[in-house]
């Protein structure tokens, strides 16, 4: 799945471009450095009509909205058996428990069975379940459980990938997610106060603060360098581009008053970027235009696949170098960087 | 549904305390968004609806899942600008969830009865073979959805800058009984929330500008002829009402970017007649 429309850009400005990214410090068309997201506005509780709801708006105008609801449902005889199972095994919560999260994803103009929006959607809700500590909190009793529905608007037009606008939305979202007290006990009927200031959050804040939901966030690879929420243009000339979930380990006790978090992989994806589809550059040496090829025609078929030409572009093939991957996936985690940095700059969104 | 309608002719106050020609809050903002030619967002009581519009442009191959718009044919060359609306109506924006794909019957005559409206009032003809891109997005409904994505999608088209002839602004009209209750003296009500839209014959009425020329009339539910007079009266009315409130909306925001000189002003404020 090419994760953008094509963008129209020449071989010669992709491998402008191309050159400019892989060196160091790489040279971003927006001034960024290779760390560095978009500079972006949230709010969270914008809609009073849902559970919880976040509006994220980046700083090249494209925005989203999410909207959480949520539902008591009865949970079946057997699926319950497997939710006490995954909480053993402290959620690995694949099958079980993952049709407790629905998620759906609207594009504008783009068909809502569309491939695209179908794996961004499974890209977004496989990390929150796969994060493993939601699906515990949806549980009420042995008999009924919350199901929480996350509906992911993007307002406007599709301007960049959109998956680390959408993640971070949701995790906002998640954040501000309140669920009615439970008043009943044990097993019988969930009877719920009707006092909304009593309300609870999903994910605690405070004393009791707990893991937050996983953010997914974007990485390419070019050449040498490693670069952090890519624009569209930037995506057209990536080597490897990866989908990396972030999730939030809890501390052991002894560890609880120290700074900082740690953070764990949930994730990964392999997102295919649209710089495959792009043309090849013809280098002069065979472009006919500049007088060559009168020698060429004489030496038999020509090679399908033309040799590299330093300056020429040429699309990448093939997949991508494990090392290049560990890479991506060690920078992202480590202390102090991107994924830190982000999940810092969230926690400071007044959660109202 | 609930609605205890009687109760109206003891204080003359609806559910909701307003009286019968008193329209809910109405917020409007425009260009909310910067990556788009055009944008808005309107409240009309606990009805939110936001609109981004893109366009005029030459239509593009990937336009081909817009759903609504006027000729479907690709190659045609046409000369006039096709309006083409999708309306999102979002999960979470009623009390209970419910999931609508975009094949969706009530969403797809909401968009054919917001892309004629405004086609007629939009001068399409000078901006021939290209596609005007109008998407809705419905955050939370509380009543007069059509009215209220009307009004946003006409403020969105200002904000685009899209030549047209005057605003089409839209509210709804109600009677205060039921089709089947043969009360003489029925109040006719104005600008519907969703309980009394449940309950009492209700209709949608745009109109153009200030005028009395109607743009679009829908009405959903059965009413008695003699009471109709009354409603589309006093939805005319309304209208003009938020004819008022929006183009104040745009001409506040029109000072506000002069004065921080976000566009280019011909002339000072002072000379400027801008009421």
């Amino acid at each position: 799945m090419a994760s953008t429309q094509h963008v129209l850009l020449s071989p010669a400005e992709l491998a402008y471009l191309h050159s400019s990214l892989s060196q160091t410090p790489p040279i971003r068309p927006d001034g960024r450095t290779a760390t560095q997201f978009r500079p972006l506005v949230a709010e969270t509780g914008i809609l009073p009509g849902t559970n919880g709801s976040a509006r994220i708006c980046f700083a090249d105008g494209t925005e989203a909205i999410v909207g959480v609801k949520a539902e008591v449902e009865a949970t079946g005889r057997q699926e319950e058996e497997g939710d006490e199972e995954g909480e053993g095994g402290s959620g690995n919560g694949n099958g079980n428990g993952s049709d407790w999260v629905e998620m759906s994803v609207e594009i504008p103009g783009v068909r809502d069975d569309d491939s695209g929006t179908a794996f961004l959607a499974a890209m977004l809700s496989e990390a929150v379940v796969a994060d493993g500590g939601l699906v515990g909190r949806l549980r009420i009793n042995g008999r009924f459980h919350w199901k929480l529905y996350l509906d992911i608007l993007l307002i406007s037009p599709p301007l960049s990938y959109p998956l680390p606008l959408l993640s971070l939305t949701t995790h906002l979202a998640l954040l501000a997610t309140r669920l009615p007290r439970l008043k009943s006990e044990g097993d019988e009927d969930p009877f719920f106060d009707d006092d909304w200031a009593a309300a609870t959050y999903l994910y605690p804040r405070g004393e009791k603060r707990t893991r937050r939901p996983p953010v997914t966030l974007l990485v390419m690879a070019v050449g040498k360098n490693i670069i952090f929420d890519p624009s569209k243009e930037e995506l057209a000339v990536a080597d490897v581009t990866l989908a990396v979930s972030v999730g939030e380990e809890s501390k052991p006790d002894s560890e609880k008053q120290k700074r900082g978090r740690r953070l764990k992989l949930v994730a990964v994806r392999t997102v295919d970027p649209p710089s495959r589809l792009t043309p090849p550059g013809v280098p002069n040496a065979v472009n006919a235009a500049y007088g060559a090829g009168g020698r060429q025609k004489q030496t038999g078929p020509r090679p399908v696949e033309p040799e590299a030409v330093e300056g020429v572009w040429r699309a990448p093939r093939g997949g991508a170098k494990p090392v290049v991957m560990a890479a991506l996936v060690q920078k992202t985690l480590e202390a102090g960087g991107v994924a830190d940095e982000v999940l810092d700059a969230l926690d400071g969104v007044d959660l109202g | 549904m609930p609605l205890d309608t009687s109760a109206y002719s003891l204080a003359l106050l609806r559910v909701d305390g307003r009286r019968w020609n008193e329209l809910r809050r109405i917020h409007a903002q425009i260009r909310t968004q910067a990556a788009a030619d055009g944008s808005s967002y309107l409240e009309m009581g606990h009805t939110k609806v936001m609109c981004v519009v893109t366009g005029p442009s030459e239509p593009g191959p990937k336009r081909g899942g817009m759903t609504g718009g006027v000729g479907g044919g690709g190659g045609e060359r046409s000369s006039t600008a096709d309006v083409s609306v999708s309306v999102v109506i979002a999960g979470f924006s009623s009390v209970d969830r419910k999931r609508r794909g975009r094949g969706d019957k009530r969403t797809l005559e909401l968009q054919s009865t917001i892309s004629s409206a405004l086609a007629a009032s939009l001068h399409t003809h000078l901006h021939p073979n290209s596609t005007i891109a109008i998407s809705l997005h419905v955050l939370s409904q509380d009543g007069s959805l059509l009215a209220a994505l009307i009004n946003a999608a006409t403020l969105a088209c200002i904000d685009a800058g899209i030549p047209m002839t005057d605003y089409v602004v839209a509210c709804t009209a109600g009677s205060t009984s039921t089709y089947a209750a043969n009360d003489e003296g029925a109040d006719p009500l104005l600008d519907m929330n969703h309980q009394e839209e449940q309950e009492l014959p209700s209709l949608t009425v745009a109109t153009l500008g200030s005028s009395d020329r109607v743009a679009v009339l829908v009405c959903e539910s059965r009413v008695q002829v003699s009471r109709l007079e009354g409603m589309l009266a006093v939805g005319v009315d309304g209208c003009k009402q938020v004819r008022e409130i929006l183009d104040r909306v745009v001409r506040e925001k029109g000072r506000r970017m002069i004065q921080e000189g976000t566009i280019e002003k011909g002339m000072s404020l002072d000379d400027m007649d801008i009421d």
